[in-house]
């Protein structure tokens, strides 16, 4: 029976829609050191409403700079090609993670808010503690709940025996594992993997409530772990399983988080998801 | 405040880091309580009523934000929510306040303990000011979505799917 569950949820991981073509051929411009500007707004000329969110984006008090940014190849230029990847995705992805989520009950636009938020609490904790920022975290984070949109309808009709389970003090993604033989997080990993994404994004997808499980430790793993929970604590995102998931302490230990430190990225994390969700949706 | 049209019933939406007054028929509601604290005061003889949904326990955290916003914390959000009640005709003596919310995520993390330190602040500055908490939902893991009744004073709780009255 659980295996059979299993199956079916595979073969909607095989037809989950295919992250963009734009965003695609973009992604692998960005990643290849000789590409240039003007070859990135080539591709972009061809795409109204991805060069539109862009230039939204980049002149976004979190993304941008000081000067007004009037032209892709200036954002290049500007922002640099990081920040120019995270701005395509961050653009791509919103269209996938806007939906409804039946199961775990969140409304259209809530798992993008979330996403957001994850992905700017993540960067707000690497601020904090003083630590490189590399490309892969923030990607990781917007992603990071990618399964939910394939397990929601199947989390939706074996609901209340999740949740009997849940109620008993496991974890929620572990309720998840015992009625229907996965859970989100190992159906995101997959569909990171079907997207070709790189290794580190895909353990830190599907290790993002089981760090401990992970093959090796990583920083990218643990500060999903923790923007994800702090951002359901601030209430963003917060679906029908509530706060029904397990803060490892070994990771914040390993991160040398301190309570200052969660305080103060969850203080900074709010206004700037309200304006970059709010960038988005007014199209 | 919200303005009333006759008998036309307002509803009031509270977000995160929020305070917002009703009056009369009003309905003010706030969705998705996790760790944040969710206060109702309201005066049942001037029928006017208050929601506040904050976050964070102290504004020493983060000073600027508390000057723009003091909703966002408890220690700066809660007097202001009173204030505000007494200058729409509540009365101290007559005030009814009830809390919901300050969960906590599953582990016995204590850094991750917001919603504990939420409900100590709120239980401390209520003490301090001679005030009593009616009733309460508090703590566990789950989400609230709460709705206040400025008509009635009635507070409705919403979570997994099952609704009470607090």
């Amino acid at each position: 029976m659980k295996q059979n569950r299993v199956t079916e949820i595979m073969d909607k991981v095989e037809s989950f829609p295919g992250i963009p073509g734009t965003a695609v051929k973009l992604m692998s411009l960005l990643d290849d050191p000789d590409s240039s500007a003007a070859q990135i707004e080539d591709v972009l000329r061809y795409d109204a409403g991805l060069t539109a969110n862009i230039l939204k984006l980049s002149n976004s008090a979190y993304f941008g700079m000081m000067t007004h940014i009037g032209s892709v190849k200036q954002a290049v230029v500007v922002l640099g090609i990081k920040r120019i990847k995270q701005l395509v995705l961050t653009s791509c992805i919103g269209a996938i993670l806007d939906k409804q989520v039946a199961g775990y009950d969140l409304q259209p636009g809530e798992l993008w808010r979330h996403s957001i938020a994850v992905s700017v609490a993540a960067e707000g904790l690497i601020a904090e503690l003083e630590m490189p920022n590399g490309d892969d975290i923030f990607t990781a984070s917007l992603l990071h709940d990618v399964g939910k949109l394939v397990m929601g309808g199947f989390v939706q009709k074996d609901l209340e025996k999740i949740w009997n389970a849940a109620s008993k003090g496991v974890p929620f993604e572990a309720a998840e594992e015992m009625i229907l033989g996965t859970n989100h997080a190992a159906i995101g990993a997959a569909i990171l993997k079907r997207w070709s994404f790189p290794e580190k994004i895909v353990d830190a997808v599907r290790w993002h409530h089981n760090p401990e499980d992970a093959h090796e430790h990583s920083v990218i793993i643990d500060i999903v772990h923790v923007a994800n929970i702090l951002s359901l604590m601030i209430g963003i995102g917060l679906g029908f399983e509530g706060l029904n998931y397990q803060l490892m302490p070994s990771v914040t230990e390993r991160l040398g988080l301190s309570t200052s430190n969660l305080e103060t990225v969850a203080s900074r994390t709010l206004q700037v998801v309200n304006e970059l969700s709010g960038l988005l949706e007014d199209g | 405040m919200g303005k009333n049209n006759g008998t036309e019933l307002m509803r009031h939406i509270v977000v995160v880091a929020d305070m917002k007054l009703g009056a009369k028929g009003d309905l003010v509601v706030t969705h998705a309580l996790g760790s944040c604290l969710g206060l109702m005061v309201y005066d049942p003889v001037a029928k006017v009523g208050g929601l506040l949904h904050a976050m964070l326990p102290l504004s020493k955290i983060n000073r600027q934000k508390a000057k723009e916003n003091p909703f966002m914390f408890v220690d700066t959000g809660v007097p202001v929510l009173f204030k505000q009640v007494y200058a729409a005709g509540g009365q101290k003596q007559r005030l009814v306040v009830k809390a919901a919310g300050c969960g906590n995520p599953l582990g016995k993390n204590e850094m991750f303990k917001i919603g504990q330190r939420n409900y100590t602040l709120l239980k401390k500055l209520l003490w301090k000011n001679g005030v009593l908490l009616e009733s309460e939902a508090i703590g566990g893991t789950d989400s609230r979505t709460v709705y206040f009744d400025i008509a009635s004073g009635t507070v409705k709780i919403s979570s997994c799917g099952k609704e009470s009255l607090l």
